[in-house]
């Protein structure tokens, strides 16, 4: 036991000590920053304000409604011209617009017009001329209301007049489903990003090990199995050190970018969101299935790496390509999690949530719908006691493997010969 | 007392019986050298003996008790042919971390990689990483890591691949000073001069089999082949020769190789030589070398394994 601990540190410590971990830890948040300051920069500063000339051949438009519409939203600036459209054409940059638009003189109120074009020197997308789209049909739309007598109250009740529908779950009404599958999704991607890299971590550790040639050095003091397995847990602590570290760098960040004033509409959205949703679930249930999930996949997963490490020499084409079924198996869980977001309680997603090779993503993916309301306790009892058992099978199947591989130069197993090795007596 | 005994040992792998049958004894203090050609087994046997396999059949005696890996491995010391460091690690903290998976406290490691630090004049390598040493360097640091636990038993596969004669001797004056104090050495190779240098026993194993068994000088006499060196200070003719006691294997000019006839001695040899009137400078015995030995048993048998069926 002590040996196993000796081996833990030493797997822990070097790895904790490395350049890349450290830059990677600090990277991580920082990117976070850029993305939080970026955003802001984009929506406050976003799309330079547009000036178009507008020539109305149809005599709709009058100047006091586009002024009207350019003070609500100042985005965009609609501006009516008399030009002739051959001087405007030849003059509208030297006049100081992006652009210009003719209405014509063939525009019918009840019809309306399909295309426009918005006419400028440079390639604009449908993106960039949205806005000025939007705010014509804004004109466009109090046109209409003053054609059909529609008044300030008529229009009031067109707009918001409306039926609303949400899902609710009958027998967990205070599940907000769409919070719910933001942390689903949330939750799943960050198992899924962590059982690749760190699992690759391992199967990277263990080729070391086996190229550097010290693993029959140590197995002449500790068994192989005490080796794979001290392996696995320093790298698990690893991880969780890194998530650890990362949740409070969002922390601190958090608070300097609200302290700063410089959160903006979607950050306060989130937020808010997130404060719903503290109050309408179980954070503490969820919070410690996310760290079973987290580990118990881990285990299942890098004991499989663990496996393959020990069986590929130096090649890293070997390695990838023997644990091409492994990573496979991960996306394929990521990509059912999509799947069942949709329908949380159908088939697919109960029983991918309880199979051991995609519960830690899919169950994580479904917990935040609610308990015992979306996932009843016997499913969750099932999967957690199904992926326990499923990480001791695959341990013990790697351990198997990885007892003979790590020993075991020359040529590139099959995955037929490496499941021999697990069957055969010592 | 023996502080290894084998009894009957077997390991069969899928395509190979890797090990078939040996037994042997080692004595506390001796230096034991375990021969073979590659694939004879040798590795195996190894592997059961620090406790890496369990022997299909047979049994371990280690220091007068059944062999318990668990315990056991604390008082071996393994340096295996497929040797190797972390690269990365640092030199100090490394041998500590080899030495506490050994059992050896901190501070008691501590001190001990110190002191063969100074005795190797290694005392400046602490903090630099492995990756930096020369390949010769890197064996002297693995020597030290496998016999700073003080094993009672130490085992060393191919020692001196790789290093210079210097270092060589520096390795070998220590393996002596290991055996002076008390432990045991199996040195496993194939490199016979050493074995005939170092080894006063020696085992040779072939396909899995024990072929030969003793002390070096033992089993030298059990090969010679009656062979004799003559000089005489004067040159000799073929008239001289015609005798029925020895058959001539090489003429020269002054000197001679005869073989012996069983049934005659070597007096009578003599005898003959000065009835006839010649100078006899020197008579020497022409012992075979035990790499003659080693090619003499060995050959005739495939060089590399061939697969065979196992029935277990």
């Amino acid at each position: 036991m002590n040996k196993i601990l000796l081996i833990i540190r030493r797997e822990y410590l070097t790895r904790v000590r490395k350049r890349t971990f450290i830059i990677s830890t600090i990277l991580f948040p920082l990117l976070y920053l850029g993305l939080i300051f970026g955003t802001t920069y984009i929506a406050t500063k976003g799309g330079s304000n547009l000036k178009v000339a507008v020539v109305d051949s149809s005599g709709y438009f009058d100047k006091g409604r586009v002024e009207r519409e350019n003070l609500l939203d100042s985005s965009t600036v609609l501006t009516l011209v008399s030009e002739q459209p051959d001087s405007l054409r030849a003059n509208f940059k030297e006049m100081g617009y992006d652009g210009f638009l003719i209405i014509p003189a063939n525009l019918n109120w009840e019809k309306g017009v399909k295309k426009i074009p918005l006419q400028s020197n440079n390639t604009m997308s449908n993106e960039g001329a949205a806005p000025v789209q939007a705010k014509l049909n804004r004109i466009w739309g109090s046109i209409k209301n003053e054609k059909l007598g529609i008044d300030e109250t008529k229009k009031n009740i067109l707009e918001t007049s409306n039926i609303g529908l949400y899902p609710q779950n009958i027998n967990d009404k205070s599940a907000n489903s769409g919070v719910a599958s933001g942390i689903g999704y949330v939750a799943g991607f960050l198992i899924y990003f962590i059982l690749l890299l760190y699992g690759s971590q391992v199967m990277m550790g263990v080729m070391e090990e086996k190229t550097s040639r010290i693993a029959e050095v140590i197995v002449s003091s500790v068994k192989p199995f005490q080796l794979m397995l001290g392996k696995i847990i320093g790298i698990s602590l690893v991880a969780l050190t890194q998530f650890f570290l990362w949740i409070i760098f969002i922390f601190v960040i958090y608070n300097i970018t609200k302290a700063t004033g410089q959160s903006n509409a979607t950050m306060n959205n989130m937020v808010g969101g997130v404060q719903e949703v503290f109050t309408s679930i179980n954070v503490p249930l969820i919070l410690f299935c996310f760290g079973f999930y987290l580990l118990g996949g881990f285990f299942f997963y890098a004991s499989l790496y663990a496996a393959i490490g020990s069986a590929v020499n130096e090649d890293m084409r070997e390695a990838q390509s023997l644990s091409f079924p492994i990573t496979m198996l991960v996306i394929i869980s990521i990509a059912l999690m999509s799947a069942a977001m949709k329908d949380p309680t159908g088939p697919l997603a109960v029983w991918g949530s309880i199979i051991p090779f995609s519960s830690p993503i899919m169950m994580m993916a479904r917990i935040p719908f609610g308990v015992p309301g979306t996932v009843p306790w016997w499913q969750l009892g099932l999967s957690m006691v199904s992926l326990v058992v499923g990480f001791i099978l695959t341990t013990w199947f790697a351990g198997k493997i990885y007892r003979t591989g790590i020993l075991m130069y020359g040529k590139k197993p099959t995955w037929k010969e490496m499941i021999k090795w697990a069957f055969r007596k010592n | 007392m023996p502080i290894l005994e084998l009894h009957h040992l077997r390991k069969y792998f899928a395509t190979q019986k890797a090990v078939d049958d040996i037994s042997l004894s080692i004595e506390k203090g001796q230096i034991f050298g375990l021969l073979g050609p590659n694939g004879a087994g040798k590795t195996t046997l190894i592997r059961m003996i620090t406790g890496i396999f369990y022997p299909d059949e047979g049994e371990i005696i280690f220091d007068g008790k059944k062999f318990d890996p668990r315990n056991d491995i604390s008082r071996i010391g393994y340096m295996p042919e497929e040797r190797g460091l972390y690269k990365k690690m640092k030199i100090g903290e490394q041998t500590l971390y080899l030495a506490q998976l050994k059992g050896l406290g901190r501070a008691e490691a501590t001190k001990k990689i110190k002191e063969w630090f100074e005795r190797l004049d290694m005392q400046t390598w602490w903090n630099k990483k492995v990756e930096d040493l020369s390949k010769g360097m890197q064996q002297k640091l693995q020597f030290v890591t496998t016999v700073l636990h003080e094993p009672k038993l130490v085992i060393l596969d191919e020692p001196f691949s790789g290093l210079d004669p210097v270092n060589t001797n520096l390795i070998k004056d220590e393996i002596y000073n290991l055996a002076r104090n008390g432990a045991t050495i199996i040195f496993s190779t194939h490199r016979m001069e050493q074995v005939e240098e170092i080894c006063d026993h020696i085992v040779l194993v072939n396909r899995g089999k024990k072929i030969l068994d003793g002390t070096v000088r033992q089993v030298k006499q059990d090969f010679k082949e009656n062979l004799f060196r003559v000089n005489f200070s004067q040159a000799i003719t073929a008239e001289h020769l015609a005798i029925h006691l020895f058959e001539v294997k090489q003429k020269g000019d002054r000197d001679v190789i005869i073989k012996v006839d069983p049934a005659s001695t070597n007096n009578d040899v003599l005898h003959y030589f000065i009835n006839k009137g010649l100078g006899i400078e020197s008579f020497n015995e022409i012992l075979p070398s035990l790499n003659e030995i080693f090619i003499r048993q060995v050959e005739g048998t495939p060089t590399s394994r061939q697969f065979q069926v196992v029935n277990s």
